[in-house]
């Protein structure tokens, strides 16, 4: 793999739970975030998926240093950004920008377009000198597909596609290196989400960036990511490229998930082998004891329950290599396929 | 045909002038056949299915045309309480947000037991019973238990299942499911649409599944209504459409999502945006946004071509279409 | 996908039809929010803010014109009282005590002989004075502590909700009787003080939660994620899309803060004679009521005109500020 730009190392982050009102006692703790390991190489897409409450929106707002982890590192070009502080953390927080879910809450309804995405200039005027800003700004938006000429008008204005657009120029402003984004489409219309996601295509390799995409559509991240991790209560259980994670899934969640995706072709739903899992996913203050996913797991035996399995490439695929063998948290990994691997059909045109 | 709707129109007032929200919509359903719905937001498909269920907001909504043809008789001409004998008993809607659906300081026993006692005047004692078995019969484990449990107490899918149960309870002939699936997890979407597609068959019901996401559509409806801009531009069997498209809005629609099984480079973006609903375009209301486009279709709105027995396009160019 | 089910809070005053529809989510979006070029290539119009739609809804509210226009004479009045009244309020001439009206009276005499027509012209100066600068004095010091609490929060935020709830648990009249009777000096200074001291904590706790709720917008987080600094949070993206609540609770305010003094001035702990209160002759007046109804009339009447307009003007700028709410 490339050299890392983001190099992250056993992140967590508990959210207390007290009880009492002047005498707080900790009571538990939300495990939202439990120990996840990985690496972003420079001009790398990495996807993560996971449904809701798998803790993937807390991982991003720790990259960006909203939140602080509770333990753990987040190596940016081998420093630790997560002991910054004051200058350092801003001059960092140049480098990695975040986009963020929702287009209609991430922009400040009382400013205008101009100074959305000039406020980065604003914050860091070392970015670019005053009399260049106006310019600067409306190059932006022309390379989003914006008309310059907005500047004056405020986010309401714009349709959902067109403010994800303005939030995607506010976050290219700095020239950064990393850019994180959170669901960044899942809130706009079919038809606009094509052209967002090509969008960022286009700008990864038109500046050179490195994506974490983070996104509960399986579709879509196959689509943007060149590996994948799969995570689930607070872990990443299996990780790899797209193909290997996609088309040789071995961790029996991923393989539930994936079967579970509807693959919009009604020639498949008959040969289409459907994985449905019992019950919901457990509450991340009382995780379960080993394996987290075992109790919605086909496969878990005692075994399970005891030890929890490490992420890593499972010992029988380790010497045949193969794209079986990439880093697995389960003691039975197996490989499955469930996704279609030759479609029917390839859609129209 | 159990329901029929026809040429319905539906305006909104809004402060920019009058929102044309359906215009002239005409789709049916049979008992046991599921209808999907499909259109991105502001194409009218649920305000069509409110109307449908007497449950739009009038004013600022107004119904300015057509007919609702249920079991033979037009429900836009029966009286108001006439309409909520309709309601809930012979046919019922399943909405996306169950959490705001339910009440929540009444335990859902309580509230699938009011179905009972206020439509069938059953005794308490009586509707709790039925209650804990409709619990069952939607797959929630320890009913028995749990019926004395408050909406938040159940997590997002089994609310969903508690919304389906209520809306089965007076087995209803018509279910309307508006995105019923959108705010759950994947493994939980796959639960709860084969629990709505089993209790359909075993009902005997008729499904109208509105819905924007094109997976779910292939996956359970018989038959598919593509609406934009308050129309339906095409109607097909399932398996047509998917194969061929006879409407550029479709085809571009069905090459626009990312898939699974395909990793491509470039996803193929359908420009622009869609209409304004006080301004709709003349003419075909996709023109602005069609590869096809040409002068006809700026000033003649299609009709909805016959394109075989069981399909419909509202494209001058359906052919051309077709043949991709 | 409870990730991607959001009903997005939007405090702009959309374009649409003031919430009221019950269509799904999503179209309901669509007709508040499509961009209202016809090719729906873009938005076209001239660019709309918060403040400029509320202008464009008070502008048509027949409430707001009406209130306006009471409170806009009432202004006028409390600043050149002499322009309509040419005798002084202090003028009394007891033969005429309790007469009814007459040329150049057209309210008559109270009890001590002044002219009510005079008297009540110039009350009008001491309700504005003491609500408008005990509504400023309330606005700044509430929505100071509140926005402070509300966005630094832990114990800081305790600390001042105790306190709010001391504030509450006072009774306003009669801590005003205990307080207010102490103080000798005959100015409307302690009442003012004395309403922003009970006041504040109103303002606080309704800032607080305004800021509280702005705080958690994206957009604030995306500006902390560029390095923001807290004033900048503060006062560019958290302040401006916090202050309508403050706005409309105080305008609101402004009108029970006129009836208070007016109830203190009553009581005879806020202003005294010869001061020229509202609340003073109605006080003087009362025993009269038999005899010259009109004396204690006229001054009630002005009394309630003034609170009532004060109050639907509130009411008007909550209206337009926050469809929604409606």
């Amino acid at each position: 793999m490339a050299e890392p730009i983001l190099e992250v190392s056993d992140l967590v982050k508990h959210y207390p739970l007290t009880q009492g009102v002047v005498f707080r006692k900790q009571v538990g703790a939300v495990r939202a975030v439990d120990g996840v390991d990985f690496r972003l190489g420079r001009g790398e897409t990495l996807g993560i998926v996971g449904e809701s409450g798998c803790g993937k929106s807390t991982v991003a707002k720790m990259l960006v240093n909203l939140e602080r982890p509770t333990a753990g590192s987040i190596r940016y070009k081998g420093e630790d950004i997560t002991r910054l502080s004051g200058r350092a953390l801003k001059a960092v927080r140049r480098n990695i920008q975040m986009v963020f879910q929702d287009p209609y809450t991430s922009l400040n309804p009382r400013m205008t377009v101009g100074d959305i995405v000039g406020e980065p200039f604003d914050i860091h005027p070392e970015a670019a000198p005053k009399g260049d800003r106006r310019r600067k700004v409306q190059e932006l938006l022309d390379v989003v597909g914006l008309n310059p000429e907005y500047v004056n008008r405020y986010p309401h204005q714009f349709s959902g596609g067109q403010r994800q657009r303005i939030g995607i120029a506010r976050g290219l402003a700095l020239r950064p290196e990393v850019i994180v984004a959170d669901e960044p489409v899942s809130a706009l219309d079919v038809s606009v989400q094509a052209q967002v996601i090509n969008l960022m295509d286009r700008l990864q390799s038109e500046f050179d960036l490195s994506y974490v995409f983070i996104a509960h559509d399986l579709s879509i991240v196959r689509h943007i990511s060149n590996r994948v991790a799969v995570m689930y209560l607070g872990r990443i259980v299996e990780t790899g490229t797209d193909t290997e994670i996609y088309e040789h899934p071995t961790h029996p969640y991923t393989q539930a998930l994936l079967s579970a995706v509807p693959v919009p072709d009604p020639e498949a739903r008959e040969h289409r082998e459907r994985i449905i899992l019992s019950g919901d996913v457990p509450s991340p203050t009382d995780i379960p004891s080993g394996c987290r996913f075992r109790t919605r797991c086909w496969k878990a035996q005692e075994r399970c329950a005891r030890e929890v399995p490490a992420l890593a490439v499972p010992a029988w695929f380790r010497t045949e290599g193969g794209p079986a063998a990439h880093d697995s948290a389960c003691h039975f990994a197996a490989e499955k396929q469930v996704v279609p691997v030759e479609p029917h059909g390839s859609g129209p045109g | 045909m159990l329901l029929e709707v026809r040429d319905l129109h539906v305006e909104f007032r809004t402060r920019d002038g009058v929102a044309k929200a359906v215009n002239g919509v005409s789709y049916g359903v049979d008992a046991s056949e599921t209808l999907a719905v499909l259109g991105e937001s502001g194409s009218g498909k649920s305000v069509t299915a409110q109307a449908v269920m007497g449950i739009l907001d009038m004013p600022p909504g107004r119904i300015t045309g057509g007919e609702v043809v249920f079991r033979g008789r037009d429900l836009l001409q029966l009286k108001e309480d006439e309409r909520r004998k309709v309601r809930g008993a012979e046919m019922a809607m399943i909405f996306q947000d169950a959490l705001s659906s339910l009440n929540p300081v009444l335990t859902v026993g309580d509230q699938l037991g009011e179905m009972f006692t206020v439509h069938r005047g059953m005794s308490r004692k009586d509707a709790r019973a039925k209650a804990v078995e409709l619990m069952d019969r939607v797959r929630i484990p320890a009913a028995r238990e749990r019926v004395k449990q408050y909406p938040h107490q159940f997590s997002g899918g089994m609310r969903q299942r508690i919304m389906i149960a209520m809306a089965l309870a007076l087995e209803p002939a018509l279910i309307i499911a508006d995105e019923p699936t959108t705010a759950l997890d994947v493994t939980v979407q796959a639960q709860v649409m084969d629990l709505l597609a089993d209790l359909q068959r075993e009902y005997h019901m008729g499904l109208i599944l509105i819905t924007h996401d094109l997976g779910v559509v292939a996956d359970v409806a018989d038959r598919i209504a593509v609406m934009y801009a308050g129309r339906i531009v095409e109607s097909a069997p399932v398996h047509d459409i998917y194969k061929a498209p006879a409407h550029p809005y479709t085809r571009g629609l069905l090459e626009s999502i990312p898939r699974l099984d395909l990793k491509g480079r470039e996803l193929y973006a359908i420009k622009g945006l869609p209409p304004n609903l006080t301004q709709i375009p003349p003419g075909c209301a996709f023109h602005p946004r069609c590869p096809l486009a040409r002068d006809v279709c700026r000033t003649d709105e299609p009709p909805l071509y016959e394109v075989s027995a069981t399909r419909g396009s509202a494209c001058h160019f359906w052919r051309e279409c077709l043949d991709g | 996908m409870p990730d991607q089910h959001h009903e997005p809070e939007h405090a702009v005053a959309g374009t649409g039809m003031g919430g009221t529809m019950d269509l799904g989510v999503d179209e309901a979006e669509t007709l508040e929010r499509r961009p209202t070029g016809p090719d729906g290539t873009g938005p076209q119009g001239r660019p709309r803010s918060l403040w400029s739609d509320a202008w464009r809804d008070l502008r048509r509210n027949p409430v707001f014109i009406v209130s306006g226009l009471v409170i806009l004479f009432l202004v006028l009045i409390s600043l050149w009282p002499s322009a309509i009244a040419s005798g002084s309020p202090l003028a009394c001439d007891l033969s005429k005590a309790q007469q009814g009206s007459s040329a150049g009276h057209p309210f008559g005499f109270d009890g001590q002989g002044c002219d009510v027509y005079t008297r009540t012209v110039y009350g009008a100066r001491t309700s504005v004075a003491v609500g408008v600068l005990a509504t400023l004095g309330v606005a700044v010091l509430g929505s100071v502590l509140g926005a402070l609490a509300g966005y630094f929060g832990g114990i800081w935020d305790s600390v001042l909700s105790r306190i709010t709830d001391v504030f509450f648990a006072i009774p306003v009249v009669l801590g005003g009787l205990v307080l207010l009777s102490v103080i000798t000096s005959n100015t409307v200074w302690p009442v003012i003080g004395f309403i922003v001291l009970l006041g504040w904590p109103q303002l606080s706790r309704i800032a607080r939660g305004a800021v509280i709720t702005a705080k958690q917008n994206d957009y604030v987080q995306a500006a902390r994620a560029l390095g923001a600094s807290h004033s900048r949070l503060m006062l560019r993206h958290i302040a401006p899309n916090a202050v309508a609540p403050v706005i409309v609770v105080a305008t609101i305010a402004l009108g029970t803060y006129i009836a208070l003094e007016a109830t203190l001035s009553y009581l005879g702990v806020g202003l005294k004679p010869p001061s020229v209160s509202w609340g003073i002759d109605i006080s003087a007046a009362s025993p009269y009521i038999r005899n010259a109804p009109h004396a204690l009339l006229w001054p009630s009447g002005a009394l309630a005109v003034t609170v009532l307009a004060f109050i639907m003007l509130g009411d008007a700028v909550r209206d337009a500020l926050d469809p929604k709410l409606r």
